[in-house]
């Protein structure tokens, strides 16, 4: 065994041990966030499902083969992921892709998710990847120590404002590579009304309360929503009745809904989420845009939102077809993505070697 | 009240409570204008209802660009108004039923302030010339025509360099209404020669400059550039969805005809008037767009102090998107 196979199987290791049904610290930080009301039960045990399946031995391997990983490529390099908090463990793939690459992770975790992800930099530092010490929810905790890059995500104006208080904490200059995702929605292309295809979809809209990038905000489909929207409608209250809603819109939805109702704009109005048919930028939590049309309308709304977009989802027929520089995913997998998926198209893993390693 | 003159009586009679000016306008829209009736039934509210001003729902701006604002009629708008924009971006319409109604606004809150027996004014618009539906040329072009002197006039830069030669022994001062950026570029233009009496009205914000200011560092700007007092410097505050407008003289707070009313409301819940202090996005209630809509919710960014004045702040950019967003201010 190689050395980086040697790694990659710590790592794997420590991943399993953490996801271990009997790791009662991970039981206790659930109960925790869950209590403090901070994540549905629902949303907490649908992503460790999903760590469940996804983050095994021969997916990392694949991962690091894909990445182009090099054995301790990053070692003492100081790696610092700023965690969004807006999903359930959201940027442990940052996490690993730093602990893979053998750099030093520094972790600034959010507030709104405090409890999950110090588990598992736990049970990695007990097998000697990461010291257990670096991670904290209050970014000034790391005032002075001069960070080899950033990764994060945000917007181009909320960009601006974290560089500035990373040069003012003395964690950057100017030259500190920074990889900042900005893809804040999907889109999802569907040919018919199958059962399979409408619970896929409803998976994909209204999981997190479709607050992830990976979430789909908009759907082009073949018919118009008044055809379809009494019979989604039943999928998407199934999908509740098995996973509440955690997040709820504000009172401005519903100045939204009277506004579509005054233009009759077609729209389905479901108190805690509105669909419409009608076409924006989607910026807006609790919102679906719905688009009667085909392959040619969707391969123009790609082009027209590249900036933002996250992933395009289509069901068997176009998984694995390029457009522009989306590679369409199954549509299932919207919220269960593999561990090597790219956000914003960029391998961390690939970047990290070349921004830092390899410079 | 589809009587221009009714309308007139109506919205400009200050001996009417505005409130039931407002409840009679909220009553004739619900019922004539098609789209606002429909925006109200969600919030539980008919026509005949009486709700107080600040329980009216406004309507967001946009739906200038979205919809047909207008009240049913079959007479032919007298004028159109488009926001300015490039041919990709959509514009917002306003159909003025009443030119009547237009000039009564405008002249009667402009002369309150800038009386044509007190001041000459010139107009600095350079690029909304571009837009043959600027409101705002439109509105230049009629102040121009009511001025009695017929001193008031478009200048130029050039223009600018002869003001000394084409007022001489003038008794008047002179009210430079400019947009903000156009008022810059003479600045950094250079060398423009002070002016006697000279009073700066901006209008328009920084959106076309080259880059954003904040309004005390244009204010600023512009009193260092003219060399004007920034007591001189003045703001008009007005869009082609409005056809009123709202001054701020000397300083950064505006104040409202008696016709409008303005209140800042919770972005997330419009519902909710601000407390004084607290930031959130305009409304405004503009009785003499009794034709099209009076309720509006801008996506203006504003604040209100305790004595009922606003201040601009600029546009409203949602924290909260969508997306994974780390936000130091939340962390």
């Amino acid at each position: 065994m190689s050395d980086l196979q040697i790694h990659i199987e710590s790592v794997s290791k420590a991943i399993d041990e953490w996801l271990q049904p009997d790791n009662s610290e991970l039981k206790k930080a659930i109960d925790r966030t869950v209590e403090e009301g901070l994540f549905s039960f629902q949303d907490i045990k649908h992503q460790i499902l999903v760590l469940k399946s996804t983050l095994q031995k021969k997916n990392l391997e694949i991962w690091a083969e894909r990445s182009g990983l090099e054995y301790n490529s990053l070692k003492h390099n100081h790696i610092l992921c700023l965690h969004a908090g807006n999903l359930p463990l959201v940027g442990l793939q940052d996490l690993l892709a730093v602990v893979l690459a053998g750099g030093d992770y520094v972790g600034k975790i959010s507030k709104k998710d405090p409890y999950l992800l110090p588990t598992l930099i736990k049970k990695l530092s007990a097998y000697d990847l990461i010291k257990e010490d670096q991670w904290s929810t209050d970014l000034s905790a790391f005032s002075g120590i001069p960070m080899n890059a950033v990764l994060f995500a945000g917007s181009k104006s909320s960009a601006k404002e974290v560089k500035s208080s990373l040069r003012s904490l003395n964690m950057i200059d100017d030259q500190t590579p920074t990889l900042m995702r900005i893809a804040h929605f999907s889109i999802a292309f569907i040919e018919g009304n199958d059962t399979q295809t409408m619970e896929d979809l409803t998976e994909a809209v209204f999981r997190y309360g479709g607050t992830g990038c990976r979430s789909v905000a908009i759907v082009v489909a073949p018919y118009h929503l008044d055809s379809e929207k009494c019979e989604f409608t039943d999928y998407v209250e199934s999908f509740w009745l098995k996973n509440p809603q955690h997040q709820k819109p504000d009172e401005s939805l519903f100045y939204r809904y009277a506004y579509n109702k005054a233009l009759e704009i077609p729209q389905a109005w479901l108190n805690d989420f509105l669909i419409e048919e009608k076409l924006s930028h989607p910026k807006e939590k609790f919102l679906l845009y719905w688009i009667k049309g085909d392959f040619d309308t969707l391969s123009n709304l790609v082009t027209k939102y590249a900036d933002g977009l996250q992933s395009v989802y289509s069901t068997s027929r176009y998984i694995g077809e390029k457009l522009e520089d989306y590679h369409i995913e199954p549509l299932s997998q919207a919220q269960a993505p593999p561990v090597w998926w790219k956000p914003d198209q960029i391998d961390t893993i690939n970047w990290l070697q070349k921004k830092v390693a390899h410079h | 009240m589809k009587n221009p003159e009714k309308a007139i009586e109506l919205i400009f009679d200050l001996s009417i409570p505005f409130e039931e000016r407002c409840s009679k306008i909220f009553e004739f829209q619900s019922l004539f204008n098609s789209i606002y009736g429909r925006f109200i039934e969600p919030f539980g509210l008919k026509p005949t209802d009486k709700p107080d001003p600040q329980d009216i729902p406004l309507f967001p701006i946009r739906g200038f660009k979205d919809g047909r604002i207008l009240i049913e009629t079959d007479k032919e708008p007298d004028l159109i108004f488009k926001s300015s924009g490039t041919s990709n971006m959509s514009r917002s319409i306003h159909r003025i039923l009443s030119r009547q109604i237009y000039e009564k606004a405008i002249l009667e809150e402009f002369k309150k302030h800038f009386p044509f027996n007190e001041y000459i004014v010139l107009f600095h618009l350079p690029g909304y010339d571009q837009n043959p539906y600027s409101s705002l040329i439109w509105m230049a072009n009629y102040l121009i025509k009511s001025d009695p002197s017929g001193s008031s006039q478009f200048v130029t830069r050039e223009n600018l360099d002869e003001l000394k030669f084409q007022f001489q022994n003038r008794e008047k001062k002179i009210l430079l209404f400019g947009a903000a950026f156009g008022l810059m570029d003479i600045i950094e233009s250079g060398n423009f020669e002070p002016v006697e009496h000279l009073e700066i009205l901006e209008t328009g914000g920084m959106k076309t400059h080259r880059r954003e200011m904040t309004k005390p560092e244009l204010r600023h700007a512009l009193s260092d550039g003219f060399d004007v007092a920034t007591d001189n410097i003045h703001s008009e505050y007005g869009m082609c969805e409005l056809l009123s407008q709202m001054y701020a003289t000397g300083g950064e707070w505006f104040e409202t005809p008696h016709w409008v009313q303005v209140s800042i409301r919770d972005p997330k819940n419009p519902s909710r008037i601000c407390e004084p202090g607290e930031e959130g996005k305009i409304g405004i209630i503009d009785l003499a767009n009794i034709h099209s809509c009076s309720f509006i919710l801008t996506d203006d960014r504003g604040v209100m102090d305790h004595k009922g004045r606003f201040k601009v702040l600029g546009r409203w950019n949602p924290e909260d998107l969508r997306g994974c967003n780390f936000l130091i201010d939340h962390e």
